[in-house]
């Protein structure tokens, strides 16, 4: 649905903006550090994204931020993009923290022991519908010049002083007569003014008899010149057509975009912790548990978290597939696993929409994706309850630790338990996001290493996470 | 309308109108153009003495037949001067600027005591006194003047009646 309107993205950006400098003006251009065509780089990347922010998108493409945002002010101008700038906290800038730094804007912005800095973010997403318009204006108005020039008609004529450059149009004629009627004069200086000609056909030299062959050579220019636009732009123009009848995919503004997302992937997950997870990634330093999230000792919201997780440490080893991961069972998920994983890699670092992208494609992948976890789930307890009694048995010391973790693992596992009683099966799937779900179900980062630890003194055939 | 006091009398009204006409007709106002004639006189008001001097002072209406140049209207016009740059013609009041660049390309200028535009084969041929139709490509409107530019590029225009023949 949005692919059409992407590949005309990208066929007017290599038409119209391939030469396109991030350099500021007054730098130099050497030929090592020249960057033409950066444009088309940020708009390729910007039709792979919705809403993202620039920082990120910074990050992703290798740029610096002031080149980044010096074209993607050009954008703005241009009417390609639309963009939001948002006052939010560094950390985690959820909608709900965002409310809050609001409201503790309004007080001196430090509220308590939290400092409550605000930064303004900024956000930019392509405008499709301006964009069909734009293009199309442009295609007119470059249509329109050429003709215009071609039969030499309705052009005002310009005229230029050749000693101090002042420039006049055809109405201050009468002005400029000079004595003897004969020529028109500058006003400044009493220079003979020059007629200025059409820019796109540069008079040819040799006026007098030349000047009927200069006339035929620009005629044939400028037809030259028209031709050569129709045939180069005529992908474009074909993919204008077909994106014409196209209803025009359409994101909203950032806070309703937000919204939606985020009520998509709490949709996907069944959770708002997820949400704030996914959210979490998009907005923030991608920081998986950051501070005041709560402790949801829910499966589904540390499946959620768990996602995130696995992305981040995913993306470093991607190649070497976790060694608890089952080959036989379910090698349908595996593969959309791997798909997904790769997903994740390409876009870059966990970046947000990298986590969106995830979540939605994991909605979309469908329910059967919740049996499946379901099972795992299972799968997992189950193994959980036989680490738990190998650890009761095992010696105190690094029980202890454990210990600790027992309880609340134990709850955990009690709630869950539930679920697992419900559903009787039991094939052994694993999933990626065992590691995250033990994390989870544990305590918090204090925790980590200590669960991590334990779990590799084990021996536990069924599962091995990575460290989490 | 400021009348001095010595048309007070009997023709006061008739010298009223006689005064507007020559003062309004011709003149030119950036709104609504050059007004060509009065046609017709809707109200006079009552007078306001000014302090000092005995002048009067009476608001008048009138209705008048106005001249404006629009732009893309054709016009008919005749030829003040010719020029390297172009031609200079006149179609009432309101004064055309053709610059050479609008006149047909087939059309050299020739200098001369009678500087003209011609054909290669002289069959046409635009000088001082020539009429010629032309189209207004476009207006500038100051307060009180109006100046055109104009074009016989387009198919119809150019001379009209050449003086000479005629």
């Amino acid at each position: 649905m949005i692919e059409p309107y992407n590949k005309l993205v990208k066929l007017a950006a290599r038409a119209f903006y391939d030469d396109l400098t991030s350099k500021g003006d007054n730098q130099p251009k050497t030929g090592r550090s020249d960057n033409r065509g950066i444009a088309v780089v940020v708009l390729d990347a910007l039709t792979r994204r919705q809403w993202v922010r620039e920082e990120d998108l910074a990050k992703d493409l290798k740029l610096h931020t002031k080149q980044l945002r010096r074209t993607l002010r050009f954008f703005e101008e241009e009417k390609i993009i639309t963009r939001d700038h948002r006052r939010e906290t560094a950390k985690g800038a959820k909608i709900y923290s965002a409310a809050v730094a609001a409201t503790a804007d309004a007080t001196t912005g430090k509220e308590g022991e939290e400092k409550v800095k605000l930064h303004t973010h900024s956000y930019c997403c392509l405008d499709y519908a301006q964009i069909y318009d734009v293009v199309r204006y442009r295609l007119h108005r470059m249509k329109h010049k050429l003709k215009d020039e071609l039969e030499n008609k309705n052009t005002i004529q310009q005229y230029i002083c050749p000693n101090c450059g002042k420039r006049y149009t055809a109405f201050d004629a009468p002005r400029l007569l000079s004595r003897n009627g004969e020529d028109f004069d500058c006003e400044s200086c009493d220079g003979k003014l020059d007629v200025e000609s059409d820019k796109l056909a540069a008079q040819e030299g040799g006026d007098g008899d030349g000047d009927e062959n200069a006339r035929r050579r620009r005629r044939e220019k400028l037809k030259d010149m028209l031709q050569k636009m129709e045939v180069q732009l005529k992908p474009l123009i074909d993919q204008l057509g077909r994106v014409k009848d196209l209803p025009v995919p359409e994101f909203g503004s950032l806070q309703a975009w937000e919204a939606r997302a985020s009520a998509a992937g709490r949709a996907a997950n069944g959770d708002n912790a997820g949400d704030s997870k996914s959210h979490l990634g998009y907005n923030g330093a991608p920081m998986p548990y950051s501070g005041d999230t709560k402790v949801v000792v829910d499966f589904n919201g540390t499946e959620g978290k768990g996602e995130g997780v696995k992305s981040e440490t995913d993306s470093t080893s991607l190649k070497v597939l976790p060694p608890w991961m089952i080959t036989s069972g379910m090698n349908l998920t595996k593969e959309q696993r791997g798909e997904v994983k790769q997903e994740t890699k390409m876009d870059g670092t966990s970046t947000s929409t990298a986590a969106q992208y995830t979540d939605e494609k994991k909605s979309t992948i469908g329910h059967d994706d919740k049996n499946i976890q379901d099972e795992y789930i299972k799968a997992y307890y189950a193994a959980l309850l036989k680490k738990q009694h190998e650890l009761e048995e095992a010696a105190k010391n690094p029980q202890d630790a454990n210990a600790a973790d027992d309880p609340s693992s134990s709850t955990s596992i009690r709630k869950v338990g539930d679920k697992y009683k419900r559903k009787e099966d039991d094939d052994g799937t694993e999933w990626e996001e065992a590691p995250a779900r033990g994390n989870g179900i544990g305590a918090y980062k204090v925790d980590l290493n200590v669960e991590a630890d334990a779990p590799a003194e084990d021996d536990e055939d069924d599962i091995d996470w990575e460290e989490g | 309308m400021q009348l001095h006091p010595r048309y007070f009398g009997r023709n006061l009204r008739d010298n009223l109108v006689s005064k507007l006409m020559k003062d309004v007709e011709g003149t030119c106002s950036g709104r609504h153009g050059f007004v060509v004639a009065v046609t017709g006189i809707e109200n006079i008001g009552k007078g306001l003495i000014r302090d000092g001097t005995g002048f009067v002072t009476f608001p008048v209406k009138y209705q008048c037949v106005v001249f404006r140049p629009f732009k893309g209207e054709i016009l008919e016009a005749v030829v003040t001067m010719v020029n390297k740059m172009g031609f200079f013609a006149e179609a009432g009041p309101v004064q055309i600027f053709v610059s050479n660049h609008l006149i047909p390309d087939d059309m050299e200028f020739q200098s001369g005591d009678m500087p003209n535009y011609t054909t290669s084969d002289g069959s046409v041929k635009i000088q001082k006194d020539s009429e010629v139709r032309l189209k207004i490509i476009g207006t500038r409107v100051d307060a009180t003047e109006i100046f055109c530019i104009g074009t016989i590029k387009d198919d119809f225009l150019g001379v009209i009646n050449d003086p000479t023949t005629v």
